[in-house]
């Protein structure tokens, strides 16, 4: 499909949707950060999905996926009172306020964006395919482009973004094209549980920053120092099939 | 040596000389073949994939970091300890290290999703890299082996030249380890890498694995060329290979040992895939060819008889090339966050690989192959230009 006849979706959507997806109040220096709800997060893979499409991710690869706790994908937890538990984990790039990853680059091709709400982002053109990045990612998230990228109808690519190269890294960008739009991103946007919050984590006023304090928001794996932007906000109840 | 067996000698040379050098310009051809290969098809055509994303590539470079190690050392040890046992091989000694670190230099190329991009790492280097540190000692060493390949093969060296460059060559030969070393040893996200042993680890079997090419080369060498080096010297390399392997073996137990002893579930769930788990196979033969069986002749009497020594040598390489694949595979198996589903492979059909497998490829095994015939090519080449023409009589 030509570059041309792509809409931007925000300006696809109905003024109510778009409402709906405006970042809202910010401060003077915004930090972006995400909290991610376990308790609201019902694991459809909806966000996993849209980001896929949105972000051209090609085959084989994903920037966004929930992880099911349990023995595995389809098997729950055994519940301590003897009921079936199911739980998730969405992850994505945790976007680290000191990010192992933009250390480890030889060619600053990873850098964490100050201009851009210090999100951490990759800069496919510095890119030299080391992967040196994926090594020192505790998260697993970045994924490399091993062969041309393939979709899964040729010439029907979605994505609001442009392609990535052969033989680079890529990862979640915090759907920075939206945010420059005023948009959360479409994970956020998209999830039918509403149990992502996107915000300004240097706006102590706002909903995010209220709700990190008030559920007592956990990072994943904190004890590696390094400080990511996307919070977890744990179960207050254990859900029982 | 009689003058018949020194004209048989050259007669054998000359009807295998073709047919080596035919080999080696093969293989490279080969390799270059499949490079071209790979970069036209991106690193698909290797066996890697997300979770498993460094492999062969990447071994062999910390294994030529390795090598390179025993040339420079012994030349310089002996330069500074005033040792006159081991200058007859200082030539091939050097000779040996800066076609093995060259070679490591090359290994980086195969490994890049995007080779035409490598100049950008010295167009706008990033000083908290350890890739970047790499380069630069790599550099540095590199140009030491080749001054001191030149003052070698000069008429009349002057004395204390090579004195002076061993102040320059230890500390870049202990650096140049021990950054290849931090490579993986700085990484938090992979807690078998990260502890404070890497270094050490490194330049210990570093001196393993160095000192075994060279004991192999120059038996060799010794074998194929006039060239002869002292005779006492393969059982004093063999002596210092007792002390290296000791050293090595020391670290490695005292790593296991805390591991194992402290119970960190991350790390030890790592050790558990070496010490009884998939790697297992790898792990123990790196302990019995690695450590035991070339200690055990090195540190006997068997060590008198140039054979055994050669063997110990020959075992010690292969046993420090099993340690580099277990550092980097033990990792790369366990991601920490290791829920179901796992990391996206990266290709069609590969959304996820919870229990990922990481087989070379043939493109690799080719790629390597032509790496391993440059080094061939450099050694045969140094050896018949540098290293032989000092033991013939003037004029």
């Amino acid at each position: 499909m030509p570059e041309d006849t792509k809409i931007s979706p925000v300006d696809a959507l109905p003024e109510a949707s778009r409402e709906y997806g405006a970042i809202g109040e910010v401060s003077d220096d915004p930090r972006w950060g995400m909290a991610v709800d376990t308790e609201r997060c019902i694991g459809c893979w909806s966000c996993a999905v849209i980001c896929k499409s949105e972000n051209d991710v090609p085959l084989g690869m994903w920037w966004n996926r929930i992880l099911t706790k349990g023995e595995a994908l389809d098997t729950p937890e055994t519940s301590e009172s003897g009921g079936l538990d199911m739980s998730w984990v969405p992850l994505a790039c945790q976007h680290c306020d000191d990010p192992p990853c933009m250390k480890v680059c030889p060619t600053s091709a990873t850098f964490v964006d100050a201009e851009h709400g210090y999100l951490v982002e990759v800069n496919q053109d510095d890119c030299i395919g080391r992967r040196y990045c994926m090594a020192a990612c505790p998260y697993g998230v970045r994924v490399f482009n091993w062969g041309e990228p393939e979709y899964a109808v040729d010439g029907f690519d979605l994505g609001m973004v442009e392609g990535r190269p052969i033989g680079s890294v890529e990862k979640c960008t915090m759907c920075i094209h939206r945010l420059e739009e005023g948009q959360v991103p479409s994970c956020v946007w998209s999830c039918p549980a509403q149990a992502r919050i996107f915000g300004d984590l240097n706006d102590s006023d706002g909903e995010l920053v209220r709700t990190i304090e008030d559920r007592g928001a956990t990072q994943l794996l904190e004890e590696k120092g390094t400080k990511p932007k996307v919070y977890y906000l744990e179960e207050r109840r254990r859900r029982s099939l | 040596m009689s003058a018949v067996a020194t004209t048989a000698r050259a007669a054998e040379r000359r009807s295998w000389g073709p047919a080596w050098y035919g080999l080696l310009v093969g293989g490279m051809i080969v390799g270059l073949g499949c490079f071209v290969y790979q970069w036209v098809n991106g690193l698909a055509v290797t066996g890697l994939s997300n979770t498993i994303s460094w492999g062969m590539y990447i071994i062999t470079f910390m294994f030529l970091v390795g090598i390179s190690a025993g040339g420079l050392i012994v030349a310089a040890g002996a330069e500074l300890v005033g040792s006159e046992r081991f200058s007859s091989l200082q030539r091939l000694a050097v000779l040996l290290s800066g076609a093995a670190i060259l070679a490591a230099a090359i290994s980086i190329m195969p490994d890049l999703g995007r080779p035409q991009m490598v100049w950008r790492m010295l167009r706008q280097p990033h000083w908290t890299s350890p890739l970047i540190w790499d380069v630069i000692i790599i550099g540095v060493y590199l140009t030491i082996a080749a001054v001191d390949l030149y003052i070698l093969t000069r008429p009349n060296p002057r004395p204390g030249a090579l004195r002076t460059m061993a102040f320059f060559a230890l500390p870049a030969a202990v650096l140049v380890h021990s950054i290849t070393a931090w490579i993986f040893g700085l990484l938090v996200a992979r807690p078998f890498w990260n502890t404070a042993l890497m270094a050490p680890m490194f330049v210990s079997s570093a001196l393993v694995s160095g000192l075994g090419l060279l004991i192999v080369t120059a038996h060799v060498v010794d074998r194929t060329t006039e060239w002869e080096p002292d005779r006492n010297v393969f059982d004093d390399l063999g002596r210092l290979m007792v002390w290296f392997i000791a050293v090595d073996g020391f670290l490695l137990f005292a790593e296991i040992l805390t591991t194992y002893a402290s119970r960190v579930p991350d790390h030890l769930k790592q050790l558990n895939v070496l010490l009884t788990g998939r790697l297992a196979p790898v792990f123990w033969a790196e302990v019995v060819i690695g450590v035991v069986v070339p200690f055990a002749i090195c540190a006997s009497r068997l060590r008198k008889r140039r054979g055994w020594v050669v063997a110990a040598g020959a075992l010690a390489m292969v046993g420090v090339f099993a340690k580099r694949i277990n550092i980097v595979m033990t990792s790369m198996f366990m991601p920490l966050v290791g829920l179901e589903p796992g990391i996206p492979g990266g290709r069609p059909g590969q959304e996820f690989a919870p229990d990922p497998i990481y087989i070379p490829t043939w493109v690799e095994a080719g790629i390597l192959l032509g790496l391993a015939c440059f080094i061939g090519l450099v050694v045969t080449l140094g050896v018949r230009y540098l290293v032989v023409p000092e033991r013939r009589p003037a004029g």
